[in-house]
């Protein structure tokens, strides 16, 4: 999903900075109100920031289709720090990939965050939500979390660039053709995403629930922490 | 407000005693070996089958630049040879670094039955 320089027209790059702006503004002020309210955030989101960092930048090959691509991190970033967050931090990192790696471009860190930070990091976490609601385990939930969060980052990347190029061609054939670039190689690492982003999440609430009353469904929240203290 | 619980203790303090191959030293080795063992034989076998394992993004980015007529794409800084690893090497490095650090203040311990909890 990491669309370079000169892919994109000026008006699909300015297009897509509008729309990330949408969600990036209340994003900076969702982190300044809960810096004041809860001292362990501002670490928190410093290393949430820097695992979608490592994260997004790990390309793993994948041996059946012959390429290599890498896993998100946004849908655990959004279940852990908040969707607006993380789109926040995932202009950062892409930012910051796109300067130090030659991953992405400068024009298109509007486009590639609005696929990866808010597409990817949103879909992750209103399927943890819904299905927390309805009680799902938290590794199942979480599980889902990555893996559609995964998946629709590439969804919407394959839209930015059918939207812009398709030209004569269906806008869906065309967004079909560039999400078939993606998705063989991509659907084996959301699997892995799944995996992962269950992990650390349980290893995270298994060490420091006080740290996470957001996560779990406020009326476990008192149980978990009784049953650790007990 | 939350309070941020202290860290695994220091060197030479009460309580610590420090070894090479403690509990968390042997998952986090454990969970290398087998991601750079599944990486090496993916490659292997990619490498066995002429694959050339070409990033997906690079693939894509190349087919929709097909689709313009003048269209060149580029990255906005290109790192030749080596450049990249040193690049990643030395990002990775200290974004582990980091995330090793928040993550000690973090979760390091498990809360103390007596600490302070939210006001």
């Amino acid at each position: 999903m990491h669309i370079e320089d000169g892919i994109l027209s000026a008006q699909a790059c300015a297009g897509w900075y509008a729309a990330t702006a949408a969600f990036v503004v209340p994003g900076i002020y969702e982190i300044k109100r809960r810096i004041h309210e809860n001292l362990s955030y501002k670490p928190f989101l410093a290393m949430v920031g820097v695992a979608v960092f490592v994260i997004s930048a790990m390309h793993l090959p994948v041996p059946v289709t012959g390429s290599c691509s890498h896993p998100c991190g946004t849908a655990l970033a959004a279940i852990l720090i908040g969707p607006f967050a993380t789109a926040v931090i995932s202009t950062i990192v892409l930012f910051f990939q796109a300067v130090f790696f030659g991953h992405g471009g400068i024009t298109t860190i509007g486009a590639n965050t609005f696929s990866m930070g808010i597409c990817g990091g949103l879909s992750g976490w209103v399927f943890w939500k819904a299905l927390r609601g309805v009680n799902c385990p938290v590794w199942l939930a979480a599980g889902v979390a990555g893996f559609v969060g995964d998946l629709m980052t590439y969804l919407v990347a394959a839209f930015e660039l059918a939207w812009s190029l398709h030209g004569q061609v269906p806008l869906v054939k065309q967004w079909m053709i560039f999400f078939m670039g993606y998705g063989p190689t991509q659907l084996p690492l959301a699997v892995g995403e799944a995996l992962f982003t269950s992990a650390v999440l349980l290893a995270m609430l298994n060490r420091r629930p006080d740290l996470l009353p957001q996560v779990l469904v406020r009326k476990h929240a008192p149980q978990v922490l009784l049953k650790k203290e007990a | 407000m939350n309070t941020i619980s202290t860290p695994v203790p220091p060197l030479g303090s009460e309580g610590s005693n420090p070894r090479f191959f403690d509990g968390f030293t042997k998952v986090m080795l454990t969970i290398m070996i087998v991601m750079e063992l599944a990486i090496f034989a993916s490659a292997s076998y990619m490498s066995h089958h002429k694959l050339t394992g070409t990033g997906t993004d690079d693939i894509v980015n190349n087919l929709a630049t097909a689709k313009k007529v003048n269209g060149e794409h580029h990255p906005f800084v290109e790192l030749p040879g080596d450049s990249e690893l040193s690049a990643f090497s030395v990002a990775n490095f200290f974004a582990g670094v980091i995330v090793g650090y928040n993550w000690l203040r973090l979760f390091g311990s498990k809360p103390q039955p007596g600490a302070k909890k939210d006001a």
